[in-house]
């Protein structure tokens, strides 16, 4: 319906962000296996995948890198807000819990 | 919405309805933010019973996500359809993301059962119950999802099929399940994965 | 005669209802006004049973030692008359104002969606319904070491684990019977209600606003609306979730807040209170709206920093996410929260008094016309800024843990939400009582009514500071003769009755004024904002067309002018002009499509309660009954159009 937004992207470029997000997910399962060789490196790599595979659906299949800024600040508020809100509480959680 | 009148509409430039699909997801954020902060929070303690990382089944959950991981793509695929106003295709695309979905949530039931079986259950312990509840909040979304795409597909069938106007049509119902499956995206590293 | 034009009257599952007046109009409108004077009644109505709650509680107290209400009965009424007030009072008392101002403000002919208006409406009154009906069908048994169990009675079951919900004290072994539950799902549902009326408002603030009202010229009513729904949209998941976990626990034999089985207590307090806080500004921004509303009207000034007033608005509202922990410090949470939540609670005082500050400037060397909603307004900033320093000083953690669970407590936030919000909202109630009834209300006895109420007010919450400074301990029933605390709750009392008394010149005021009260014209209060550019009382249709806004204040802006001093002059023109603006908003020239009633935004509400039934007395075919009227009310919502299809009617004219 509104008027000025970017082109979305045509039915083969979809297919091969569906390959990259296929082959993300390999590479967590991958990972969780090989836990023992990547060491403490496989937690952090395993949120890194997730956050990017996130940014991809969010941006391309639910087209909000063509929207208007408007509904990107909102999403992205609702995100940070709760981001912070939920970090206090599991700091706190395991502050209270380690004394 | 009729347009005879001359009234002005949408300051903002972004249709109406779709702002305010887009406010919904943005506290549905909210809603699976308090789930997880409790999974996570009782993750590091220890509790009775038998564990959860003795009864996951990876490969098995792994395939799971990737069936919905590409109802993802099918979804998109009908909206572009739709987009150029293609009925037949959108119609196909649309069932297949309902079946997708449906495999996905069978997989679950599948899971539940299984972990049941082997003593998991609600009220075992406190992590589990933390994971049925995540889980099945998310799984009663995806469900709800299934049911959207189904009325969608039925609605596709009369003879003037879909249109991109009008009340709850496609675009918003593409978007709570590429929605749903972000939420799984996030699911499955925290719940299974570490 | 009116151009609206008559639909072509289509089916879908039922004939699509087509009432103007009576009880049918009512129950299928989606029409923002009729929605908000609901609201309003309704409201009202749960806030006088809220008030009889509160004064069986001052009877009880009225006398040490007394036996007027059993323990068990004590617990209830408190319960029932913190969660009355706050989500069955003020808060749709505030959805009353935002339903009917809001579109007016920002110059619309409805909300952006009218029958999810109607939607958060209905469920609002079923949420209220089933919660009430605890009284009927729920039971609270004898907790293990608690009171006896024949003490339990006499008023009917109802939820006794107090508004706050504190587990393990709320669990089913602490509250054994399902009045808890209907506690936790009556809030449940309440809870949609309000969250989806929040996406409703924003968006509504957001695309609805007519030409060249841009957000920095929306009245500041509008703005608070605006800061509330997003705290509303980002708060009430938290709560929904946490509220989940409490019916799980209860039925279903989970253990999240209970630490036998490994659960954690204080998480449930860090989620209540992630949404009680915010709730807290939900409920006092409305009132924030009005006064700002009220004060440069009555002054005859333009109000005092607007820009200043509106940041601080959301500076609040941003804040207020960020202070819910000093709720507990008296609970086990680390010594870092504490000190972090300490000085986020400071900082919060800072916008609020920015606020206080402008609304002073705002008075400051005004005509002052010291009428009802003036003087309301005006108590309004003195009980608030008493309510907000005592606030100041639970920031200071040794200090808060004394005052925790005192009567101190019970006298701040009754200074805030009575003496801030509710001030506030009879602010709003008299000033905007011409714009919807077409009437003046009765100047004597609001007058009466203020002066009644803020000397009630203050009888009833000033001693409390020192009752509770003194040890009176909050939430008990009785205390004993020794304490000497007896002279001081007498007069607490009393002065709870002496609001009850004001609050029946109140009603009587109204109940007068609307039949009988003189007419009060389209500009009683020769007033600012375009809601007063329009007929009272408000035309069905609002604006007979898009109004177009050239500056805040605008409508101040086609009746004055500014001399060389400041001084407002009244434009030559203003007479004709208000009279040209009277004979067009009642009858529009141009061609008015409204969006029709409907049925289903009640059937799909209805549907709500029998599912909250299901899960309590685990009955599957309430279950299918409640999915089923879910189901036919967004399947015949989903096939049904906003507008029918208008055909030319020629003879209407």
């Amino acid at each position: 319906m509104s008027v000025d937004h970017k082109p979305h992207p045509k039915p083969a470029q979809y297919v091969q962000i569906a390959l990259v997000l296929g082959v993300l997910t390999a590479i967590e399962v991958a990972l969780y296996y090989t836990e023992d060789f990547v060491g403490v490196f496989t937690d952090p790599l395993l949120i890194i995948l997730a956050v990017g595979k996130f940014v991809i659906v969010v941006g391309w299949f639910m087209h909000l890198r063509f929207e208007n800024s408007l509904i990107n600040k909102f999403f992205t508020g609702g995100m940070i807000l709760a981001l912070i809100l939920f970090a206090i509480v599991m700091f706190e959680r395991a502050a209270a819990n380690f004394i | 919405m009729s347009d005879s009148h001359s009234y002005p509409h949408e300051p903002t430039g972004v249709e109406t309805r779709k702002l305010g699909f887009w406010i919904f997801l943005s506290t549905e954020i909210l809603f699976f933010g308090t789930l997880i902060t409790t999974f996570m929070i009782f993750k590091g303690r220890d509790f009775p019973g038998i564990k959860l990382t003795d009864v996951y089944d990876i490969p098995f959950t792994s395939v799971s996500s990737f069936v919905l991981l590409m109802s993802s793509l099918t979804m998109v695929l009908a909206h572009n359809a739709l987009e150029n106003n293609d009925q037949e295709k959108t119609r196909v695309w649309l069932l297949s993301t309902a079946m997708l979905g449906a495999v996905f949530l069978a997989g679950q039931i599948y899971e539940f059962t299984e972990f049941y079986h082997k003593g998991f259950e609600l009220s075992s312990n406190i992590f589990s119950s933390t994971f049925y509840v995540l889980t099945g909040f998310h799984g009663l979304h995806v469900f709800i999802g299934v049911v959207l795409l189904l009325a969608l597909w039925g609605i596709g069938q009369r003879q003037k099929g879909l249109s991109l106007d009008g009340g709850m049509n496609l675009e918003f119902v593409a978007l709570y399940w590429h929605f749903v499956d972000i939420v799984w995206i996030v699911l499955f590293t925290v719940v299974y994965l570490i | 005669m009116t151009k609206i034009i008559e639909p072509k009257k289509q089916s879908n599952i039922f004939k699509r209802p087509s009432s103007e007046t009576g009880i049918w109009s009512w129950i299928t409108t989606v029409d923002h006004k009729k929605i908000g004077i609901m609201y309003g009644y309704a409201a009202f109505f749960f806030l006088l049973i809220g008030g009889i709650e509160a004064l069986l509680l001052r009877i009880q107290l009225a006398s040490p030692d007394n036996n007027f209400l059993s323990a068990a009965e004590y617990n209830a009424m408190f319960t029932m008359h913190g969660t009355t007030m706050i989500f069955l009072a003020i808060m749709p008392i505030s959805a009353a104002f935002f339903n009917y101002l809001l579109p007016l403000q920002i110059g619309a002919r409805d909300v952006a969606f009218p029958r999810l208006n109607a939607l958060s409406f209905w469920i609002f009154i079923f949420g209220g319904v089933f919660l009430y009906s605890t009284f009927l069908f729920g039971t609270a048994g004898a907790p293990q070491g608690g009171y006896l169990a024949e003490e339990v009675s006499r008023l009917g079951s109802a939820p006794n684990g107090g508004w706050f919900g504190y587990q393990p004290n709320a669990g089913f072994k602490y509250s054994p019977g399902t009045a808890m539950d209907y506690w936790a799902i009556g809030l449940q549902i309440l809870g949609i209600a309000s969250l989806v009326s929040a996406f409703n408002f924003i968006t509504t603030i957001l695309n609805m606003r007519t030409k060249g009202m841009r957000l920095m010229r929306m009245p500041v009513f509008t703005w608070m609306t605006f800061a509330v729904s997003f705290l509303l949209a980002f708060s009430l998941p938290i709560i929904a979730i946490a509220l989940f976990y409490v019916t799980f626990d209860r039925q279903f034999g989970t253990t999240f807040f209970l630490t036998e089985g490994g659960g954690d207590p204080i998480l449930w307090q860090h989620l209540f209170w992630l949404f009680g806080h915010p709730e807290v500004y939900i409920l006092i921004l409305p009132a924030f709206g009005i006064v700002s509303e009220v004060l440069p009207t009555f002054s005859r000034k333009p109000l005092f920093g607007y820009p200043a007033i509106v940041f601080a608005g959301f500076g609040i509202a941003f804040i207020g996410f960020g202070v819910w922990a000093h709720h507990m410090f008296a609970s086990a949470i680390s010594p870092v929260a504490q000190a972090g939540f300490g000085l986020s609670t400071m900082v919060i005082a800072v916008p609020t008094g920015v606020k206080i500050f402008n609304w002073l400037g705002t008075i400051w060397g005004g005509k002052l016309k010291l009428n009802t909603p003036m003087l309301f307004s005006l108590g309004f900033i003195g009980m608030f800024v008493i309510g907000g320093l005592s606030g100041v000083t639970h920031s200071i953690v040794p200090a808060d843990t004394q005052q925790t669970d005192t009567y101190y407590v019970v006298a701040h936030f009754h200074y805030v939400l009575f003496g801030g919000a509710m001030f506030g909202i009879f602010s709003g109630l008299y000033y905007w009582f011409p714009k919807v009834w077409g009437k003046m209300y009765n100047e004597a006895l609001g007058k009466i009514h203020f002066w009644l109420m803020i000397i009630g007010f203050n009888l009833t919450f000033g001693p409390m500071h020192w009752l509770g400074l003194q040890g009176q301990v909050r939430r008990t029933w009785v205390y004993a003769e020794e304490t000497n605390l007896g002279f001081w709750n007498l007069i607490v009392s009393i002065g709870a009755f002496i609001i009850a008394l004001s609050i029946l010149v109140f009603m009587a005021n109204w109940i007068y004024s609307k039949r009988k009260g003189p007419e009060a014209g389209f500009d009683p209060w020769d007033a600012r904002t375009i809601e007063w550019s329009i007929p009272s009382p408000t035309p069905v249709w609002n604006f007979s067309k898009a109004p177009e806004v050239k500056s805040l204040d605008d409508f101040w802006h086609m009746k004055y002018d500014e001399d060389e001093d400041g001084r407002p002059v009244r434009k030559e023109g203003a007479d004709a002009l208000l009279a040209e603006l009277e004979e067009e908003g009642l009858n529009p020239s141009e061609e008015i499509v409204l969006p029709n009633p409907s049925y289903f935004p009640i059937i799909l509400a209805s549907g709500l309660p029998f599912l909250g039934y299901a899960v309590i007395y685990k009955m599957l075919p309430l279950a299918i009954l409640g999915t089923l009227l879910i189901l036919i009310g967004s399947f015949g919502w989903g096939t049904e159009p906003l507008e029918e299809e208008f055909m030319e009617d020629l003879e209407n004219e």
